[in-house]
């Protein structure tokens, strides 16, 4: 029985000493801890920068700055948001705002600066950037963090080897294909190489000439639209030429990888890889470049260029504990100071407008300067990501689709159709 | 006569009153743990699910919508494949693998480092090297190969380049609980059986053979239930962006699609419902069959 | 006579020797891999065709990766988990498995498909649940976070139950004759004779803790807490196309569990082959 005793004992000791490393972080020097989280491991020094800034002018409060990887990011935002324990403070994605706006788990902070100047967002942050934080209603649920464009990286070395002269800001679809080719010849290298993204590829050729993926009431599909079925044709097809490879090499090796192993010469790439690209690749600075995407040389309607943009804000829950305390820190996360801090550690472009240059400043440590102010260029005729509330639901069967018809599964206009359908019956389900 | 029946029911009851205290851990725990969510399931597998949670009982809406999918038919394929390429195969080199590691020969050691290395490295790693092992363009087999096996993006080759992996990565833990069983067997058994004039191969058929099947059976048990199950090593070995995402798309990673991604949870609870249903029909043949060929307490 | 028996015992050896060199082969191969790749610059790393050795042999990609992630916190937070983890799932199993398997009660059946239930569930479906759980009490980003889901071990208990059937009824009676109760008989006499399955349960368990990816990245966000397996995938984040500091950092996570297994090889895998008599 003695024997029985000690066991139990031992038991119900190291069940406690579980609980009590678990309860060992305690706050008791009277600050309020509020927690950041946020997706992306490269931008955490740029927000820690940016929460100092803050602290030190409120030494009463502390702020953590926590990182989920973007795949884990909004299971773990769902299960907080349903047992009401979400961070204080968090990174919003237009994929998702609607979804939290529309079911009240993120603040409306659209009078969030009515004290300072009830026109403060319209004032400091673009149209596109506005749109980006909106919810079903119109209203702001988010305060704009940064904003991207989608830019044109080439190579160099494989344009002097072919003899092609380097992407112009007049650059049209026939140039890229043109010089590809070229490459293609002279190097054996690949050209432009155009594979199944939307962000980073066929949306911007679809708005480039004129066609569009949401229709004008942001619910039905615009893949039975003749200037985006040209446009998907156009960009589907380039994978049939010899100087670009298939969707089954894209699979296995990202454009991003094929170029900067040097097998290819140019790709599409967000301005937020930019830097993290400069750093992971030192000994290929100064043998590549950015230009503003090359533009459609006979669109349907407009002027032939486009660009996704994108942007994420930052939100809160509306029924945290320290609500009052995470709108003065918001308010200072969109002041001109809290973008700058952001802007000129390099994380992302500032949402803010005026301080895009502080990103840009950022590449002057290099030695071989990129021309990263293409990507601000291109702001002045960029296109809001597309984007409604039944994405998550159609996002899947179209990237199926697209695949399908990559590899034959699927003859191209059928394709579009069950695109086409995919997105409209999301709508009808709900 | 009386006196011995009062003390068999006292032992009968403190018998079963041991029996509570032991499992009551266990129990409680999975209770809270897992099968909670399981009934959450099930209650979500018959209703229309909206974001954060909420839901309405709809009735069998779901799984009329499941049925009617290719999508889920595909899946149920490439999983039943997926089972088949891998559990005999795999079982049967853990085995031999145990055996020969139990025997005296020079190296064991070495080499049972060598087989349980993979179970020390972590799974997104050992995906990464083997995608790579594999790539089409610069992997290491094509070029030995000097010939261009699309080993991850055909579609009729993806599901056989995953069991690989799947099997490379389970010998060493099927391996451990199997030597483990072995090693429960006594020395006398052996002894007795050289002194009878049996040769190794009898040995391992009438003693070792039955002397590891309880042992046997349940890594068969837990090996068929893990690869009905299995969605982390597809999840890592197939990018979204693979054209051979379809035909390497198992049961868990259709939910894991639905559910996660397209954020319909009412449907990937039925995909759940129907794989649990599966994995339960699996084992209760399992179990009916063991009296066949496993043996209890020699 | 003596020597075709000679003769055919040294060709069966051979055969076995065989079997491992070629099985080695296969099983170490990629880890070979691995390691020459840790040392190449990213450009290297994605030559066509690919080299062999590395140029040069440059530790950059190990400094990269541990100026990157707390290495020592990830360790230790892994072997906690770990240590935990085994000996809950040990002890538990052991009593639940050997009551499930030796000694008498109402609904024993029941409960017990309780536990074959549990493993028949995928565990994605768990995760959402327990992390609010988890919340509720306020205990995320802790060790007894990442123990959570592992308190219990239906597996363990399945496969105690096992061992503990193959144990001949007498012992236990031949216990309960000289005056144990049930618990003494367990405890003295019954489960030491399955040390050598609870050691493979308690390998498992570790190696299955270790591996374990999707719950820590979710229950612990903060760097500081974060397991092996979880810093890992923070670093690919990171890292994402930068093969040789992945190769790095993924060797680097290994060393504890290699050194654990050289432990647990001395420990158990050769000592417990002679205690499994009977």
């Amino acid at each position: 029985m003695k024997k029985l005793k000690n066991v139990l004992m031992l038991l119900a000791v190291s069940m406690l000493a579980l609980l009590m490393s678990g309860c060992s972080k305690g706050s008791a020097d009277g600050k309020t801890h509020l927690t950041f989280q946020i997706w992306d491991v490269n931008q955490r020094d740029g927000m820690q920068a940016v929460c100092d800034a803050y602290t030190e002018k409120h030494p009463d409060v502390v702020i953590e700055v926590q990182v989920t990887s973007w795949s884990e990011y909004w299971t773990k935002l769902e299960a907080t948001a349903i047992s009401n324990q979400m961070p204080d403070i968090f990174w919003m994605h237009t994929n998702e705002i609607l979804k939290y706006a529309d079911y009240g788990k993120i603040a409306d902070l659209t009078d969030l600066y009515d004290s300072e100047d009830p026109e403060y967002y319209q004032k400091h942050f673009s149209e596109v950037s506005l749109s980006n934080v909106q919810g079903s209603d119109g209203r702001y649920y988010g305060v704009p963090k940064d904003k991207d464009t989608v830019g044109l990286v080439y190579n160099k070395e494989m344009f002097d080897a072919a003899n092609v002269a380097y992407p112009t800001p007049d650059w049209t679809w026939d140039d890229l294909c043109e010089a590809s080719q070229k490459i293609y010849d002279a190097t054996g290298k690949y050209g432009y190489m155009a594979y199944g993204d939307d962000q980073l590829g066929y949306w911007n050729f679809v708005y480039q000439n004129g066609g569009y993926i949401l229709a004008e009431n942001n619910i039905n599909g615009g893949f039975d639209n003749q200037a985006t079925i040209d446009a998907m044709r156009f960009y589907m097809d380039l994978q049939k030429e010899n100087w670009c490879p298939d969707q089954n090499y894209f699979a296995e090796t990202s454009p991003g990888t094929a170029f900067f192993s040097e097998q290819g010469s140019m790709f599409f790439e967000g301005n937020w890889n930019i830097l993290s690209e400069m750093n992971n690749y030192p000994n290929m600075i100064g043998k590549w470049d950015v230009a503003v995407l090359p533009k459609c040389p006979n669109p349907a309607s407009g002027d032939g260029r486009a660009t996704i943009s994108n942007g994420l804000c930052y939100a809160t829950s509306p029924t945290g504990k320290n609500y009052e305390i995470v709108k003065d820190v918001l308010r200072f996360f969109g002041s001109e100071e809290g973008q700058r801090i952001q802007g000129e550690s390099g994380a992302a472009i500032p949402a803010y407008i005026g301080l895009e240059s502080t990103w840009a400043n950022v590449f002057d440590k290099f030695d071989y300067r990129l021309n990263v102010e293409c990507f601000l260029d291109m702001f002045e005729y960029s296109v809001q990501s597309v984007n409604n509330k039944y994405r998550p639901t159609w996002k899947t069967k179209v990237t199926d689709s697209l695949l399908k018809i990559y590899s034959g599964q699927l003859s191209f206009e059928d394709g579009m159709k069950s695109m086409q359908d995919a997105i409209n019956t999301a709508a009808e389900d709900d | 006569m009386s006196n011995n029946t009062a003390k068999a029911s006292k032992h009968a009851k403190s018998e079963s009153m041991w029996g509570y205290i032991m499992v009551a851990p266990t129990i409680i725990g999975l209770l809270a743990l897992n099968i909670y969510p399981f009934l959450d399931t099930i209650k979500l597998s018959f209703s229309k699910t909206r974001p954060f949670g909420l839901y309405e009982l709809r009735g069998i809406e779901n799984y009329i919508q499941m049925f009617a999918s290719a999508e889920f038919w595909r899946a149920n394929l490439n999983t039943i494949y997926f089972c088949l390429l891998t559990v005999p195969i795999g079982i049967f080199l853990s085995l031999v693998v145990a055996v020969m590691l139990n025997t005296k020969i020079k190296g064991r050691t070495f080499f049972r480092a060598v087989f349980f290395l993979p179970m020390v490295v972590a799974p997104a790693a050992v995906a990464m090297v083997w995608k790579w092992i594999f790539n089409t363009e610069y992997g290491i087999i094509n070029t030995i190969l000097a010939h261009k096996v699309n080993w991850i993006t055909d579609p009729g080759i993806v599901m056989v380049t995953c069991a690989i992996v799947a099997i490379w990565s389970a010998i060493g833990y099927d391996a451990v609980l199997l030597l483990s069983g072995l090693q429960n067997i006594s020395k006398s058994y052996y002894e007795a059986a050289s002194l009878d004039g049996a040769t190794k191969v009898q040995q391992f058929f009438h003693i070792t053979l039955p002397m590891v099947s309880p042992t046997l059976f349940v890594v068969l048990i837990m090996r068929l239930m893990s690869s009905i199950k299995v969605y982390d090593l597809i999840y890592m070995m197939i990018e979204e962006s693979n054209p051979a995402l379809t035909s390497a798309q198992s049961l868990m990673y259709l939910f894991y699609r639905e559910s996660f991604v397209a954020g319909n949870r009412g449907l990937g609870s039925s995909v759940v419902i129907w794989t649990v249903a599966l994995i339960g029909l699996v084992t209760i043949v399992q179990f009916w069959g063991q009296k066949k060929w496993v043996n209890y307490e020699v | 006579m003596n020597s075709s028996l000679e003769r055919s015992r040294k060709i069966r050896t051979a055969g076995v020797y065989a079997f491992f060199v070629i099985g080695s082969i296969v099983m170490i191969f990629p880890f070979v891999w691995m390691f020459l790749t840790s040392f190449k610059t990213v450009e290297e790393s994605m030559i066509i065709p690919p080299t062999i050795l590395p140029e040069a042999y440059q530790t950059k990609n190990y400094t990269d990766a541990m100026a990157s992630l707390p290495f020592f916190a990830l360790y230790k937070n892994t072997a906690l988990m770990i240590f935990w983890r085994v000996v809950c799932a040990v002890i538990f199993s052991s009593m639940a498995g050997y009551a499930f398997a030796k000694l008498n009660f109402k609904y024993k059946n029941a409960l017990f498909s309780l536990v074959l239930i549990q493993m028949m569930l995928p565990s994605q479906i768990f995760i959402t649940p327990q992390y609010q759980m988890l919340a509720k009490v306020g205990l995320t980003n802790s060790i007894f976070g990442l123990v959570f889901p592992g308190l219990v071990s239906a597996f363990g208990t399945f496969f105690l139950r096992q061992a503990y059937m193959g144990i001949p009824n007498e012992i236990a009676e031949a216990a309960y004759l000289d005056g144990c109760n049930q618990w003494q008989s367990f405890v003295k006499v019954m489960a030491p004779l399955t040390k050598s399955s609870m050691a493979a349960l308690a390998v498992f368990t570790a190696v299955f803790a270790y591996g374990d990816l999707m719950w820590p990245l979710i229950v612990n966000t903060d760097l500081k807490m974060m397991t092996l397996s979880s810093g890992l995938a923070t670093l690919r984040g990171q890292f994402a196309t930068n093969f040789p500091v992945m190769m790095a950092g993924s060797l680097l996570a290994m060393i504890p569990m290699v050194v654990l297994y050289l432990f647990f090889q001395k420990q158990f895998i050769e000592g417990v082959a002679m205690t499994g008599g009977k």
